[in-house]
């Protein structure tokens, strides 16, 4: 991750310049005639991919840094949503307080789960995952007279397009800064060291199942949090359209588009996913799902290593990053020491 | 030879399935020694190693270190016990550099902390540049231990072990893929710290390496202990050079 501090300066420049234009969007809305440019439709669109980030960037603490490739991760976000409607439509609780207490009940689920589940490794986690989020799903439409069953649960409507995109903006950065300061501290280090090779780290004095539970139930409670803010947005929730599979295959394709273990890939790669998504839905409304396959086989091929990792190792790994090195007039690979076998910075079994 | 027994195993038993890869072994390292051990491929050196460090359950007998039982602890409460180790297929974290890997081989990541803030954390980052330095490794402290050559990363392997001063290291085959001059540093790094009053217990195919660095050396075969000596009493001793080089000892070389 090097490229200098200039590079470094003018980039946090950029971002903050980005948040605080985009904290601006609400009040363009109310004060310029008309609303401007500035829609209810833009608030909401926005609103969404703050989440999108949120999730990606937790998710990318367990599969990203910790190396557990997690195919069911929109159970912790269900789990949040009916927390929230759960106690907000059968409770009464207020917004804030079943918003906590869905944050919690989502972390024990996590703690709960996290023991048994942490055991498996490599795919056999994967799948373990992704049964759980199924199984999840049906456990809350069988139990009709707590969760609504299949008709689901209607919450109090509150639309308030600004309050959901600020409440989401401050919590995108925070996340955001949030795995930053992770990364760099030794807990972060040891996540990345379980991911490197489990066994070994083990066998070095780290406690690794109390940090990979440690930090599922982080991930979990990130995502839990933003289940819960959109059940309240979407004022009604159902098993279907709170446990939608392609909501965690977005998370993943985000990660792994923008940059798998990288703190910028999440943010980079669920943006980019976002708008572009957008941008063909628009054009190619038939086969919008087509071409959206065709580009993440192209991603996969080509840039394996995302789009953060192509532009901070210039190795060589990639196609684009050899392109890169090559235009800059840098040495591509070898310049390191010894080997060239060193693995490709996926997740390692 | 200071005569404390630091590791005292007796009739340590691992069967997998029907094979009984350590059968019966009797083993004690007392303080300060080198000892060796030695036998041909299959004899259940690197199974008794992770016996010892608790990877494998054992199915019989009993381990102590430090005159505590460990024959129920975790991997990792060995380690932290002062118990470390290296393996035979190089296990060092490969996304992270020269640097961070040695760190985290003391810190263990109990500390939440951000690298470089504390005093603590100055003292194990020049800690792990001291062990670079002894290891030769000093030019690649901020090097991917990914992007190392086999060699280098043996002997960041055993930088790793020495970070949170052990009281015993265990070496599985620490010279097995390195060029003869890289070998004669290991071995040179091994003596002082010997001298310095680190007990070691080796695993190791070169026979030369053994007889250079060991005042003991323990010989198994198929599970069991052979033959318990000197490296001479050893090199003489006919059911070593039986299990080694076949019923006549002569024949040939493996």
């Amino acid at each position: 991750m090097r490229g200098g501090t200039t590079f470094r300066k003018v980039s946090l420049g950029l971002l903050v310049a980005a948040i605080v234009g985009l904290a601006t969007l609400p009040m363009i809305q109310r004060y310029a005639t008309d609303g401007g440019f500035v829609t209810n439709s833009t608030l909401f669109n926005f609103t969404q991919m703050f989440m999108l980030i949120i999730v990606a960037s937790s998710w990318n603490l367990t599969g990203g840094f910790t190396g557990y490739v997690d195919f069911g991760h929109g159970v912790w976000f269900g789990i949040g949503a009916y927390g929230t409607g759960v106690l907000m439509s059968k409770l009464g609780w207020p917004f804030p307080v079943a918003v906590a207490g869905a944050v919690a009940i989502t972390v024990l689920a996590a703690l709960l789960l996290g023991g048994p589940i942490l055991r498996l490794r490599g795919p056999y986690f994967s799948i373990a995952m992704l049964a759980t989020f199924v199984a999840v799903r049906e456990i809350i439409r069988i139990v009709k007279p707590i969760t609504g069953g299949g008709i689901g649960l209607t919450l109090p409507p509150y639309l308030n397009r600004p309050l959901f995109f600020y409440i989401t903006l401050i919590l995108a950065v925070v996340v955001v800064a949030f795995t930053w300061w992770l990364r760099r501290t030794q807990f972060g280090l040891t996540l990345i060291a379980i991911r490197e090779d489990e066994i070994g780290a083990d066998m070095r004095g780290i406690n690794t199942t109390l940090h990979k539970i440690t930090v599922f139930g982080l991930s979990a409670a990130i995502t839990g949090l933003v289940g819960a803010l959109w059940a309240y947005q979407n004022t009604f929730i159902d098993p279907d359209i709170v446990f939608v599979d392609s909501r965690t295959m977005d998370v993943i394709i985000a990660v792994i588009l923008g940059g798998l273990g990288t703190v910028a890939g999440p943010v980079i790669g669920a943006v980019v996913l976002f708008w572009a998504r957008d941008i063909i839905w628009a054009n190619f409304l038939q086969f919008h799902l087509i071409v959206q396959g065709i580009v993440l086989i192209a991603i996969v091929l080509w840039v394996p290593e995302g789009i953060v990792g192509t532009f901070s190792d210039r190795s060589g790994g990639t196609t684009l990053g050899r392109l890169m090195s090559k235009r800059k007039g840098e040495p591509s690979s070898d310049e390191a020491v010894g080997s060239p076998d060193d693995e490709p910075r996926t997740v390692s079994s | 030879m200071s005569g404390i027994r630091i590791l005292d195993a007796r009739s340590v038993t691992k069967r997998f399935g029907g094979l009984v890869a350590v059968d019966e072994v009797d083993i004690h390292v007392d303080q300060g020694e080198v000892l060796g051990l030695i036998g041909p491929n299959g004899s259940g050196k690197t199974t008794l190693f992770n016996c010892l460090t608790r990877v494998h359950n054992i199915d019989g007998g009993s381990i102590e270190f430090k005159g505590k039982d460990i024959t129920s602890k975790k991997p990792y409460q060995v380690a932290r016990m002062g118990l470390a180790r290296t393996f035979q297929v190089i296990r060092v974290y490969g996304d992270l550099t020269i640097e961070e890997n040695l760190v985290l081989s003391q810190q263990w990541g109990a500390l939440p902390t951000h690298r470089s803030f504390t005093k603590a954390h100055r003292d194990l980052h020049d800690k792990a540049a001291e062990i670079a330095e002894f290891l030769l490794l000093s030019k690649h402290l901020r090097t991917k231990a990914g992007t190392l050559s086999g060699g280098q990363r043996r002997l960041l392997e055993l930088g790793m072990t020495l970070m949170p001063d052990p009281d015993l290291i265990l070496l599985d085959e620490a010279t097995s893929g390195i060029n003869p001059s890289l070998i004669e540093t290991i071995k040179d790094r091994l003596a002082v710290l010997n001298n310095k009053g680190l007990t070691l217990l080796l695993v190791e195919h070169d026979i030369r390496f053994i007889s250079d660095l060991c005042t003991r050396v323990i010989v198994l075969n198929y599970g069991r202990k052979l033959a318990d000596g000197t490296p001479d009493e050893i090199k003489s001793d006919e059911r070593v050079l039986e299990a080694y080089f076949g019923d006549d000892g002569s024949t040939d070389v493996e």
